[in-house]
C-alpha cells in the first residue's frame, strides 16, 4: 500500500524532468518572500497593490484581511498557497492546522488575543454546544479516521 | 513533541528517497530555478496548572509539560507559473485536501492557463497520544486560471489505512469566479468515494461595494455519514448521534471601517438540523476592533447570541481584549465570558482571563509567560501559566 507514495515520487520526478521549466507559463511567480517588511497587525494589501497578483492570478483586493476573508481563507489557499506563504510561514498556518496537537491555538498563542484563533476559554465545555450544533466546524481539524482526541472521551 | 505514526521503515524509504531528489534537482531544474531555504521554525511551552474540580475534590495539579515542535521543508520555486516543488515534511492546500505529508508535492502552471499538481506521500498526525494515520496519501488537482476573472479545479485524494471502514477517497471541486470587481462568487464541493456521496458542500458570495465595507454571504450543507465517513467515529458513539443528520448552514459576514483603526464586524449564522436533536440554531454576533499605536497594537470587544431549538444548546458570549507593545515588549489581557441557558454541571456561568507578557529578545527569538484563570462548569477555580519560547530559523519566506 506504500507502493502508491513512492510511484507518486517517482512520477513527480519524471513530472519534473519532462515538462522541465520549458512548459511552464511565464506569467512571474509570486515571489518568495514580501520585498519590504509589513507593518503590524491585519494586513490591507490595497495600501500598495491595485492590480491583480500575478502568481495568484487573483487581484489583491481579494486578500485584503478582513474578518470577511479571515473567515474564508481556506477557500483562496486551496488554489495556492504561495501568495500566502510570502508573507506566512508554515508555522503560521499550523498553529491551527496542525492535527490534534496537545496545546489549543489560543494557548499556544495565548500572547495574540487580536487573531480569531479557535478554542478559547475552557473548551472542553464549550465544545458540547458548539460540536452538537456544527460538528462540521469541528471536521477540519478532528475529522474521521481514528481521532485519538475524540475517543479519549467519547468510548 | 512526537510523531505517533506506526512504521519507521517507510519513512526511512521515503526520507532516502526525497534526499536523493534533493541532490539531483539542481541537475534536472534549469538554470532560472531557484530553491528556497530549509524552513525550520520551534516552539517551547512550559506549562502549569492548579486547579479544583466543580463539584468534587479539591484536587490540585501542578504537573510541568514541556511541548516542542519542528518541521523542516525543502521547496523549489520557479520564477514564473508558480511551478513548485517541495520536500519533506510540510503542510498544503490543494482542492480538497489540506494535509500534512512526509513525502513531496509538485505544481505547475502551462502557458495555456492549465495546471496540474500532484502529492503524494505518509500522512502525519502529530499527538502525543497514539492517533493513527494512513499508511499512504496522494492524489492530484487539475485547474485552469484566469488572471483575474476565475479559477477552477478539479481534485482527487486517496489515503489508504486501517481506518475501521474503507479508505478515505475524495472527489472534489473549487471554484473562484469574479465577473465584475465588486463582486466574487467562491465555492467547493467535496464528494466521498468511499460512501458514495457529497460530503460537503460550500458557496460564498463576497461583495465590496465600497472600500470601507466587505459583505459575504453563503450557504453550506454536510451530512453526517458522507462528511464524517464512519459511523464508527468516536465523537458518534457517546452521547450517541444520528449518523443520518444533514446540516444546512445559511451565513452572512459584514466588515466595515467605521474610522481610521475602528472596524466593525457582524456575523449571522442560521443552522439547520434535518433531526429535532440536536435542532436549529442562529447565532449572531457583533464587534468592534481599534487598531492603535500604528495598527502593532489592538483593542476588541464582542458579544455574540447563540438562539436555539433546545435550551442545552443556547447561550451568549461576550468577550474584550487590548494589546499593548512598547518596543521590544508586548503585553496583552484577554477576558472571555459565556452564559448557558441551562446549567451544565449545576452552574450556569463560565469565566476566562489571559494576561501575558512578551519581550523579542532576537528577530527571531522571542520569549513570553501567560497566566490564566478560569471558571467553568468543569473547574470552580483553574490557574494555569505559560512559559513560551518561540524561534524562527532558515525561512526565506515570510515570517510570522
Amino acid at each position: 500500500m506504500r507502493r502508491n507514495a513512492f510511484a507518486i515520487v517517482a512520477g513527480a520526478i519524471a513530472l519534473a524532468m519532462l515538462i522541465g521549466c520549458s512548459m511552464v507559463s511565464q506569467t512571474d511567480s509570486v515571489p518568495p518572500k514580501h520585498p519590504e517588511e509589513l507593518p503590524a497587525g491585519r494586513v490591507d494589501c490595497l495600501e500598495c497593490h491595485e492590480d491583480v497578483s500575478t502568481g495568484a492570478l487573483k487581484p489583491y483586493a481579494s486578500f485584503r484581511h478582513s474578518v470577511v476573508f479571515i473567515q474564508q481563507h481556506a477557500m483562496y489557499a486551496t488554489q495556492g498557497q504561495n501568495l500566502c506563504s510570502s508573507c506566512h510561514a508554515p508555522a503560521f498556518c499550523q498553529t491551527c492546522h496542525a492535527r490534534k496537537e496537545e496545546l489549543k491555538p489560543n494557548v499556544k498563542m495565548g500572547d495574540r488575543p487580536d487573531r480569531l484563533l479557535p478554542h478559547r476559554g475552557d473548551y472542553i465545555v464549550q465544545h458540547r454546544l458548539d460540536g452538537r450544533l456544527d460538528p462540521g466546524s469541528c471536521f477540519r481539524c478532528h475529522g474521521n479516521k481514528n481521532d485519538a482526541k475524540c475517543r479519549s472521551c467519547h468510548r | 513533541m512526537r510523531d505517533a505514526r506506526q512504521g519507521v521503515a517507510p519513512r526511512l524509504l521515503l526520507g532516502l528517497c526525497s534526499a536523493a531528489l534533493l541532490l539531483l534537482l539542481p541537475a534536472v531544474l534549469p538554470a532560472p530555478c531557484r530553491a528556497a531555504d530549509i524552513t525550520l521554525s520551534s516552539q517551547t511551552y512550559l506549562l502549569f496548572y492548579e486547579r479544583e474540580v466543580t463539584g468534587g475534590e479539591k484536587n490540585k495539579y501542578a504537573p510541568l509539560y514541556e511541548y516542542l515542535s519542528g518541521d523542516a521543508s525543502l521547496q523549489y520555486l520557479h520564477p514564473t507559473g508558480n511551478a513548485e516543488m517541495r520536500l519533506g515534511r510540510f503542510f498544503f492546500t490543494e482542492g480538497v485536501a489540506a494535509e500534512i505529508l512526509d513525502g513531496v508535492f509538485l505544481k505547475t502552471t502551462t502557458p495555456t492557463g492549465f495546471g496540474l499538481s500532484l502529492y503524494g506521500g505518509v500522512p502525519v498526525e502529530k499527538s502525543i497520544t497514539s492517533t493513527d494515520t494512513g499508511d499512504s496519501l496522494y492524489g492530484g488537482r487539475v485547474f485552469f486560471a484566469r488572471k483575474g476573472f476565475a479559477e477552477i479545479g478539479f481534485t482527487y485524494l486517496m489515503e489508504k489505512g486501517d481506518f475501521q471502514g474503507e479508505d478515505r477517497e475524495i472527489l472534489g471541486g473549487d471554484l473562484w469566479v469574479r465577473p465584475f470587481t465588486p463582486v466574487e462568487l467562491l465555492g467547493r464541493i467535496a464528494y466521498n468515494n468511499a460512501t458514495s456521496g457529497i460530503a460537503q458542500q460550500r458557496y460564498v458570495l463576497r461583495l465590496s461595494p465600497f472600500t470601507k465595507l466587505e459583505v459575504a454571504v453563503g450557504y453550506e450543507n454536510y451530512n453526517y455519514k458522507d462528511l464524517f465517513q464512519t459511523s464508527l467515529n468516536s465523537a458518534f458513539l457517546s452521547p450517541p448521534l444520528d449518523n443520518n443528520d444533514e446540516v444546512q448552514n445559511v451565513f452572512a459576514v459584514v466588515d466595515y471601517l467605521i474610522a481610521e483603526g475602528l472596524t466593525m464586524e457582524v456575523g449571522v449564522k442560521s443552522i439547520r438540523h434535518d433531526r429535532d436533536d440536536p435542532g436549529d440554531a442562529t447565532r449572531a454576533d457583533l464587534g468592534f476592533r481599534y487598531a492603535y499605536n500604528d495598527k502593532k497594537d489592538v483593542a476588541g470587544l464582542s458579544a455574540a447570541v447563540v438562539s436555539a431549538d433546545r435550551d442545552e444548546n443556547e447561550y451568549q458570549e461576550v468577550r474584550g481584549f487590548a494589546t499593548y507593545t512598547p518596543g521590544a515588549w508586548r503585553f496583552t489581557l484577554d477576558a472571555l465570558t459565556h452564559r448557558y441557558k441551562e446549567a451544565i454541571s449545576g452552574i450556569k456561568d463560565a469565566y476566562q482571563v489571559v494576561g501575558s507578557a512578551g519581550w523579542q529578545v532576537l528577530p527571531n527569538l522571542k520569549v513570553s509567560g501567560d497566566l490564566t484563570y478560569t471558571r467553568s462548569p468543569q473547574f470552580s477555580k483553574d490557574f494555569a501559566g505559560l512559559i513560551r519560547a518561540s524561534l524562527d530559523l532558515g525561512t526565506t519566506t515570510g515570517g510570522n
